[in-house]
């Protein structure tokens, strides 16, 4: 505060002298010290609550302009989606456009012509070295991982780069075809790479939504060339009765190649029975198909 | 009270700039499915193009960026389409379905691996999740020049009900190296002798 204890307002001396207080000069200064405080909160509240109007305004506004550019766009693409009916595919009047967006209109459309390549299983770009492949990957229309191989190709083809897993013997499969046939060398990687992809995704398949009539998790190597788990045929039943063993000695396969199915030796022959079924059943469809059916 | 408006007023306006987002991808995307320019008029473009922005006023980096990345495109697509054998003719694409988290397209590709031609259609899903996103092939169809062959015909049929494009894909080109390679060995013999 900035008052001088020369100068006191008359009327709050008496209010003080009035409540019986002590009228002392440290008495004074709290008291104005007190009504200064409630004076900032009051200003404080109000800026608080015009800022908040402000704000609500703001807000307000931005919402009318934005539903107003919706309903803009809107009726935009209704007008190109009603004319389409007409004219589809229809050459355009090169005229109408700019130099620039019938260049952009190009580059989108080799752009997408390249991501088709993407879906054949084979795509990439040139680098200032070499090449850098893309191998995609997919187990019949699921698209899965894709891996890269960035290739240099002076003074001969080698491997700088790839995002190849470890277990695939790609040092195996270079040695054998990268330097007399790249295509040959790419189409093997492909073969091992979509099958590995192909048995993991069986297996996921199976964890997932089967996970009732298997126990617990199976176990798999990194692979998924070796897989080992007991099941039932039913939901229902809290006994795994069946031990199932595949082994996928084909790498380039998605169907294992050995298969044994067991139950336990004081079973009943029936089981023993339908154990031989289901040996049968996993070495010909795919493992989640054979649960399925 | 004041606060929940304004909460409302916020989610307002989060979800209209994401409509809004979604309308201005779906006009690109029409415009770009919707128009067609010929090589002639591209090539016009280009030059008249570079005509325009090699004039001292206009100083700007944007045009030779935009010619540049187009012909580091094309020569990207002519290399693949060497590469592997697999040439496509046409290819079209009509966005179905386009929302925030699921896009469906419907493809019409044609082409030729060597010297056998197809036809195909088929409509893929991609789908985004909080890691990734995934692609799916749906409703694929497919038409083969040799599809009389009993053997083409009955690969055909499988991989449609599968799916199957990557593996048609894969096949068809060792496919068409092997026919290719048989066919200039008749010719060689049929030469020869």
């Amino acid at each position: 505060g900035g008052l001088t204890p020369t100068c006191p307002l008359a009327g709050e001396w008496r209010g003080r002298m009035e409540e019986g207080k002590a009228h002392s000069l440290g008495g004074v200064f709290a008291h104005l010290e007190m009504l200064e405080a409630r004076a900032r909160e009051a200003a404080m509240k109000q800026a608080a609550a015009e800022q908040r109007k402000e704000q609500l305004a703001r807000l307000e506004a931005r919402v009318q302009e934005l539903r107003q550019q919706r309903d803009e766009l809107r009726a935009k693409v209704e007008l190109q989606e009603q004319g389409q009916l007409g004219k589809r595919g229809a050459m355009s009047d090169p005229a109408q456009h700019s130099a620039q967006a019938v260049l952009e209109w190009k580059i989108r459309k080799v752009k997408s012509t390249l991501q088709v390549f993407y879906l054949t299983g084979i795509s990439g770009k040139l680098t200032k070295q070499g090449v850098c492949f893309c191998i995609s990957t997919a187990y019949e229309g699921t698209y899965l991982d894709s891996y890269h191989l960035d290739l240099l190709t002076e003074p001969q083809v080698r491997i700088h780069h790839h995002s190849i897993p470890i277990f695939i013997p790609l040092e195996q499969i270079a040695k054998k075809y990268l330097q007399t046939d790249i295509r040959r060398f790419l189409s093997v990687l492909s073969d091992h790479l979509n099958a590995y992809v192909g048995r993991r995704y069986q297996a996921d398949q199976l964890q997932e939504h089967f996970s009732d009539q298997i126990e617990g998790t199976m176990q798999r190597n990194s692979l998924c060339n070796l897989l080992v788990f007991n099941y039932n045929t039913s939901s229902k039943s809290e006994t795994f009765p069946f031990n199932a063993r595949l082994l996928y000695g084909d790498l380039c396969c998605s169907l294992p190649t050995e298969v044994i199915v067991s139950s336990a030796s004081d079973a009943p022959a029936a089981l023993a029975e339908t154990a031989a079924a289901h040996s049968d059943l996993f070495r010909r469809l795919a493992l989640h198909k054979a649960f399925g059916s | 009270m004041d606060s929940s408006l304004c909460h409302a007023y916020k989610d307002e306006i989060q979800s209209l700039e994401e409509e809004i987002k979604l309308l201005a991808e779906k006009y690109e995307d029409n415009q770009q499915e919707s128009i067609s320019f010929s090589d002639e008029e591209i090539l016009m473009s280009i030059n008249s193009f570079q005509k325009e922005f090699q004039r001292p006023s206009g100083g700007c980096e944007f045009p030779s960026d935009l010619k540049a990345q187009l012909e580091s495109l094309e020569t990207d697509l002519s290399f693949l389409m060497k590469f592997t054998g697999i040439q496509f003719m046409s290819h079209s694409k009509k966005t179905i379905e386009k929302t925030r988290n699921r896009t469906v397209q419907k493809h019409r590709l044609s082409g030729n691996c060597h010297s056998l031609s197809f036809e195909l259609e088929f409509q893929l899903l991609e789908m985004q999740t909080k890691e990734s996103v995934s692609a799916v092939i749906t409703d694929l169809n497919i038409i083969m020049e040799s599809g009389e062959d009993s053997d083409v015909s009955k690969f055909v049929s499988s991989t449609e009900e599968h799916g199957n494009l990557l593996t048609f894909f894969r096949s068809l080109s060792s496919y068409a190296e092997w026919y290719e390679h048989r066919r200039c060995t008749f010719l060689h013999f049929k030469v020869v002798y």
